[in-house]
Parts: C-alpha cells; sequence; structure tokens
C-alpha cells in the first residue's frame, strides 16, 4: 500500500510488495526541461509496459494526443489522432517517430505552437538525447 | 543562486525559486503527478493520475499498460446549478457498456473535485467486478493532483 509523491526520477521501491511476483513492469515517471531557443520546453514521460506516454509543452495543458504503433503490414508504424485537432499533425508524426524507433506503442501529446520547425527539430533532438541518456525511462 | 546557474543562462530571465541548485536544466516539473499501487484480489493494480491545466489523466492498471483511453466530459451548460452528467467516450479501445460503467463509476468524483475538469482514464482491469472498482476508486483517491 502505497500512495506517494514521484520526484520523477526513480521507480518506486518495492516495500511491502516484495514477496509478490510481477509479470509486468511498474510504471515509471520521468520529468525533465529544457531552454530551446529561449523557450522553457518541459518533458514528462510515463513508462508503461511495451509503451509509453510522452507530453512535450511550455504550459502544462493537453490539447492533443496522437498514439502510434508497429505493426506487421508496414514498415512505417500506424498512427491516429485521438484527442484535438486532427488536422494538426505534429503529435501523431512525433508518435509515428518514437514508435519506428522504439518499436512499442507511443501515445504522444506535442503542446507547443506547430509553426516553428526549428524548435519542432530541436525538441525531437533533445527527446532521442534522453533516450540515450535514460533508455530505461522509455 | 548565481553560482549554481549554468554560465551560459542570462540571469535576468531566471526566476530563483523555481531554480533548484542542481547542476543543468532542473526546473519544477510542469505536470503533477502521483502513482499507487495495492494488491485488489490478488492483482497488482497500478494507479497514476496527472493533472494537466485542463485535462486529469488517470491510468488505472492491472496489465501494466495503458489500455483502453475513454474520455470522461462533464456537459456543462450556463447557470445550471447542479452537478454536471458525465459524458462518455471510449476514444480507443474496446467500446462496452462495461468500460462506460466503470469509467463513470472511477473517475466521476475526480471531474466533479477538479472544479469540472474533462478527465482521460486509460483503463486496463482484469478484474471489473464492483469489489474491485470500489477498491480501485480508493486507490485513485490517494493519487489526488487536482
Amino acid at each position: 500500500m502505497r500512495g506517494s509523491d514521484v520526484p520523477g526520477s526513480q521507480v518506486p521501491a518495492r516495500g511491502s510488495m516484495e514477496a509478490m511476483e510481477l509479470s509486468h513492469r511498474l510504471i515509471s515517471i520521468h520529468n525533465f526541461s529544457e531552454k530551446i531557443s529561449e523557450r522553457l520546453v518541459h518533458f514528462h514521460v510515463m513508462s508503461l509496459q511495451d509503451c509509453f506516454f510522452l507530453w512535450v509543452g511550455s504550459s502544462a495543458s493537453l490539447c492533443s494526443l496522437a498514439v502510434a504503433m508497429c505493426s506487421r503490414f508496414d514498415s512505417m508504424p500506424l498512427s491516429s489522432m485521438i484527442l484535438g485537432d486532427k488536422s494538426d499533425t505534429t503529435s501523431s508524426s512525433f508518435a509515428q517517430r518514437l514508435s519506428k524507433r522504439t518499436k512499442k506503442q507511443v501515445f504522444a501529446s506535442i503542446n507547443i505552437p506547430c509553426n516553428d520547425s526549428q524548435l519542432m527539430l530541436l525538441v525531437e533532438k533533445r527527446i532521442k538525447e534522453e533516450m540515450e541518456s535514460f533508455p530505461e525511462k522509455f | 543562486m548565481s553560482q549554481h546557474a549554468p554560465p551560459h543562462a542570462p540571469l535576468t530571465r531566471q526566476s530563483p525559486n523555481v531554480m533548484m541548485n542542481t547542476p543543468g536544466m532542473e526546473v519544477k516539473p510542469a505536470v503533477v503527478s502521483k502513482q499507487a499501487e495495492e494488491v485488489i484480489h490478488g492483482v497488482v493494480t497500478q494507479v497514476v493520475c496527472s493533472a494537466f491545466t485542463d485535462h486529469i489523466l488517470v491510468v488505472v492498471t492491472q496489465y501494466g499498460k495503458i489500455g483502453t483511453l475513454v474520455s470522461v466530459t462533464p456537459n456543462m451548460v450556463t447557470g445550471d446549478l447542479e452537478r454536471p452528467t458525465l459524458t462518455t467516450k471510449v476514444l480507443l479501445g474496446c467500446d462496452e457498456p462495461v468500460v462506460h460503467v466503470c469509467a463513470k463509476n472511477l473517475v466521476s468524483f475526480v471531474s466533479q473535485e477538479s472544479k469540472n475538469k474533462p478527465v482521460l482514464l486509460g483503463l486496463a482491469l482484469k478484474d471489473k467486478s464492483v469489489d474491485c472498482v470500489t477498491a480501485v476508486k480508493e486507490v485513485i483517491k490517494r493519487c489526488q493532483v487536482w
């Protein structure tokens, strides 16, 4: 039994549940921030069994959400918008690329103005760096 | 404070209370989240609640995955003094009546307590019995981020 603040950097300790056989991994939450093109961008990653949720934004809003997953019919993962403006493909293309990279199901929510393509590239670069440094967090 | 700031960062732009004295760019996370786990009828159940400005995200899982995504949205009518009714919609996954029932039971109170914010629920339950749903609701209460 536990309910605690998540500092974002570690998987919770096992405590009283040590004896329990876990068939799946514990959910891990990872937060980081970076100043990109004079703008503070926050990242929030919730990693689950064979899938993860990635949120990126300057303020804590959840305006769009897309999902992507690999299929055996196509080398490019399938992606679909499940929340927000369907004409804004930022989140779905992000989800698609991250899914291709990780082979996992990816939920992505990108909440920064999409007119700045330079910013988008830097955001994606930052995510890749974090994935290389902390692969267990994704 | 200045000795902790990275040398390239313009000092005037930083508010001291958001900078922590750890190296690099450590800022208070924008998204507040809490998580809990409990064994309900022998099944490990994990709950994560995350607060966004326009949504509360609740993940309830016994499979370790996000599972079915359901949006639970209050029907706001201006001048309505009573509690708003809630609309459930399955955004991804199996759209069957029991999913709507579980979603409404589990997170109606989250929407009400968070000033009628819409709730996004990721639901992956092995056991959808009344007892289990009631127990899961108690775990969600312990992860209050709203």
